[in-house]
């Protein structure tokens, strides 16, 4: 649904994405990731067409991204939810709608029924006039005026309460289970509950992608974390007990071997799955 | 383009724009809209020039001066009494043959208007004599001609005429025919330059004749007042305009538009067309209320676009509504200036063409304007306004319009925006050209009212500055933003086209010719210097050496700045100011071969 080939762009002597290549199957939940200035927002937008890239391509919903057309089947929701204040919700969405060409009737039933769906009951209050979660919510309802197979959404939940941030990602998620969507988020535990799989970007670059788990192999994978009453090498203590951590079960077996022979005792072998958070901060320390 | 996306985009503003203002807003904007409506009947039936009524003069109907105040404008009748007198009621008391004046500057003032006002009546009672001969024996005609001390000279020295001092007397009472003077000299900046005669001032005066007290330099003031009622609300509407462009720019408001299905041309025109709707609606209201027809609203039509293309680049430019502000003032001036300052010599001086607003004038004159001279008026002005929304538009994407970089750095982008190849150098230089002719126009026009002497070594400079400028600038933005290479090959390469572009286009801009500009000595200078055509001797040799030496120039003289350009801004200033001595100095041999 999704091809991007040897994405780039520059921006006079700066390089914001160097050579972003992915591809994001129809009906998947894709996450880009990445520190501040890393290049998400930029490849989000060269994706939806708002940016020109300096080199490479990129394909959405099979057209080129620089096709009018690829935006009929797009919703695009910007990091900032930059609204008409003076607009009331109802208007500002039909104007869109006209944009896209939808009769009125369909925009008029799509309208009400996206603004049911995410609980919204201020309809006919200039946009100015209502909260930053409101606002929010009326522009994802707007990205979805052209009722789009392709959804691209930069930080959808970035800057809200903790109700109306989870609230918008069970939308997004209840989004994706019939569209494609690509998504970035400071959040990892978003991007971790929602994303089939994962594209991490840094200093313009992705630096790994895959499913979560494909992800955790490749960059440290299941821990194991054993537990004994006296200390051997790479011990650390834990309240009255030290803690070795390696990587896989034969090391688990040596540690007991060692242990053993010192005259002390195994306590305890735990697993451990780091987080998308652990893997993305070892990512990004280089480690 | 798409016209039902323009238009739902034009009805979104105008909802939009509507819903945005609050009502205190929308009375200002309607009482300030009304106050202009009246202004134009109200000086159409006023039907007179200033201080109209300023002199107040108590007299009765019955005394012999009555009807010589009666007659003169500048006087408002009131009853005869001494104690309105005294109390500075009056500036001037009748009573019978006697005539008391107040003995203030205003009183004095007053006097000499009254004995003026007499001394018209007894011409008006001349001229019903039946007998005119015997009321007139000597007929002076009297032609108005272009001050020019180079000229005289030459004039004494070719013709003992003495052209423009007023020449003599036929003593046949058909005026202008008596004139010898002025025809035919050097840089024809004599009669054969358009200059209007007395005749060709009596629709302004609304006479045939007159004794000398009569005799006064033609000043269509009624008709420039009407004509400025056009442009008065025009500063208004692109206020709203550019307010509205700058409001898409804040907060990225504009970005889901911009990611629709729709061009950011069609988004352009959408978002302007309102505006210029509005504008000619109120044009054509203006015109009707005013007598203005057909071809003062087809002049006006250009000045419109120039305001709104000017107003979407400051907008674009401008980083908040302080700097928008200051963006607008210039915008309002510099255009107002344009088109307003050349129109109030109409009739009186060819400089006059260069404005749309002379056409405007010249309709309610009742004059006849030919295509040649609409076309003149208005060709540069329509082009350079499409060429002002073609740079804007260059700037109205994602990464231009919300960026917040210094209007100079937003400027260099809209200058390198277009360029995609080195062949661009080309066409940018011929881009340049309608403003480039707009600009030496208004040079010309700010310029002529100097002594030759001292307005020739002034436009010529600022004729170099302005070519050399606009050949290079486009130059520079290209190295900044990084469209072309550094190297000396590229430069001496861009620097040819730009110059090959200008040449091109500078030989497109001879319509000048059209309507006699280049009668003017300073027409002259300012479009015959770099196309190098005057004085072309029969010479097949000479002929192709003076045809080229314009290309010569601008190719040399773009390189120059190019290279300079290549290596950075300051060496580009120093480069530009080089190029710029280059141009004057070939300016100045010019001048000095052509005599």
């Amino acid at each position: 649904m999704i091809e991007a080939a040897e994405l780039r762009k520059e921006y006079g002597d700066v390089v914001a994405v160097d050579g972003s290549t992915f591809a994001v199957d129809r009906g998947e939940i894709f996450g880009l990731i990445g520190p501040n200035g890393a290049g998400k927002t930029t490849t989000l937008k060269m994706l939806a067409g708002l940016l020109e890239p300096t080199a490479g391509s990129a394909t959405v919903a099979g057209y080129d991204s620089r096709e009018r057309d690829m935006r009929r089947n797009l919703g695009f929701l910007p990091e900032d939810s930059p609204v008409y204040e003076e607009m009331t919700a109802r208007s500002y969405l039909r104007f869109f709608a006209d944009l896209y060409d939808v009769p009125r009737s369909v925009a008029d039933d799509r309208i009400d029924s996206t603004l049911d769906r995410l609980d919204l009951e201020v309809r006919d209050r200039p946009l100015g006039n209502t909260s930053k979660g409101m606002k929010r919510k009326v522009a994802i309802a707007r990205s979805l005026v052209n009722d789009p197979d392709v959804l691209i959404y930069d930080e959808p939940a970035s800057g809200l309460d903790p109700l109306t941030t989870n609230a918008i990602i069970e939308f997004v998620g209840e989004l994706g289970q019939d569209r494609t969507v690509v998504f970035s988020a400071h959040n990892l535990f978003h991007v971790e509950e929602l994303c089939d799989r994962v594209a991490i970007m840094l200093d313009g670059e992705i630096v790994t992608r895959g499913t979560l788990d494909e992800i955790r192999e490749a960059h440290g994978g299941v821990e194991y974390h054993v537990y004994s009453d006296i200390k051997v090498d790479g011990g650390e203590p834990m309240g009255d007990r030290y803690r070795c951590v390696v990587d896989d079960m034969d090391a688990v077996e040596t540690l007991r071997s060692v242990i053993d022979d010192a005259g002390g005792e195994l306590l305890d072998v735990r697993t451990h799955e780091p987080s998308l958070e652990e893997v993305f901060l070892a990512v990004a320390e280089g480690t | 383009m798409n016209l039902r996306s323009v238009l739902r985009i034009a009805r979104w503003e105008i909802t939009s724009g509507a819903t945005g203002l609050d009502r205190r807003a929308v009375i200002l904007a309607a009482v300030t809209l009304l106050a202009l409506g009246a202004l134009a009947p109200v000086v159409l039936m006023a039907g007179s020039g200033p201080g109209e009524g300023i002199y107040r003069v108590g007299v009765e109907p019955s005394s012999p001066y009555y009807e010589a105040v009666r007659h003169d404008p500048s006087f408002s009748i009131h009853e005869p009494d001494l104690a309105n007198l005294r109390s500075g009621e009056l500036d001037v008391l009748i009573e019978g043959e006697e005539v008391t004046i107040v003995d203030t500057r205003k009183g004095r003032a007053a006097g000499s208007a009254l004995k003026a006002a007499i001394e018209s009546h007894n011409d008006r009672l001349m001229q019903s004599e039946p007998d005119q001969v015997a009321a007139f024996p000597v007929t002076v005609g009297i032609e108005y001609v272009e001050r020019n001390v180079i000229l005289l000279r030459r004039s004494e020295s070719s013709d003992d005429g003495g052209g423009g001092s007023g020449g003599s007397g036929s003593g046949s009472g058909d005026g202008p025919e008596g004139f010898e003077g002025s025809p035919g000299q050097s840089g024809g900046s004599g009669d054969s330059g358009g200059l209007p005669t007395i005749g060709g001032s009596d629709a302004l005066l609304g006479e045939t004749g007159g004794t000398p007290s009569d005799i006064s330099p033609p000043f269509p003031f009624i008709s420039l007042v009407l004509a400025f009622a056009f442009i008065v609300p025009m500063n208004f509407v692109i206020q709203a305009y550019a307010s509205s462009i700058l409001h898409e720019r804040g907060k990225r408001r504009g970005e889901l538009v911009l990611v629709s299905p729709v061009s950011r041309w069609e988004i352009i025109t959408g978002k302007t067309l309102p505006y210029f709707t509005l504008m000619l609606l109120i044009a054509a209201g203006t015109a009707a209320a005013i007598g203005g027809g057909l071809l003062s609203l087809g002049a006006v039509i250009p000045v419109a676009l120039l305001f709104l293309s000017c107003a979407f680049v400051g907008a674009l430019l401008a980083r908040s509504h302080k700097e928008l502000t200051f963006v607008l003032v210039t915008v309002s001036v510099v255009v107002t200036t344009y088109v307003f300052v050349p129109a109030i010599f109409t009739d009186i001086h060819p400089i006059a063409a260069i404005s749309p607003l002379t056409l405007v004038v010249r309709e309610l004159e009742g004059a006849i304007v030919s295509p040649g001279t609409f076309l003149f008026s208005t060709t540069p002005v329509v082009i350079g306004a499409f060429v002002l929304f073609g740079l804007g538009g260059g700037l109205y994407r994602e990464e231009d319009l919300f960026a917040q970089r210094r209007v100079p750095a937003k400027l260099l982008d809209a200058l390198a925006n277009p360029i995609d190849r080195r062949a661009m150098a080309a066409v940018m230089s011929l881009l340049a050209i309608p403003f480039v002719f707009l600009a030496e126009l208004l040079a010309i026009a700010v310029l002529f009212v100097l002594p030759l002497e001292l307005s020739l070594p002034l436009l010529i400079g600022s004729i170099a500055t302005i070519e050399e400028v606009a050949k290079s600038l486009h130059l520079y933005a290209g190295y900044e933003r990084a469209r072309y290479d550094r190297t000396v090959r590229t430069a001496i390469t861009v620097g040819c086209l730009s110059g090959l572009g200008f040449f091109v286009g500078e030989k497109a801009a001879a319509v000048s010719q059209v309507v006699g500009l280049f009668q003017l000595d300073l027409g002259r200078a300012a479009f015959e210097l770099g196309a190098g055509l005057g004085g072309v001797s029969s010479s097949p040799l000479l002929l192709g050496v003076v045809l080229l030496a314009p290309l010569a120039l601008h190719t040399v003289t773009a390189t120059i700045s190019s290279i300079g350009a290549s290596r950075g801004r300051t060496p580009y200033l120093g480069a530009l100011v080089l190029a710029i001595l280059v141009h004057t100095a070939y300016n100045l041999g010019v001048v000095i071969i052509l005599g």
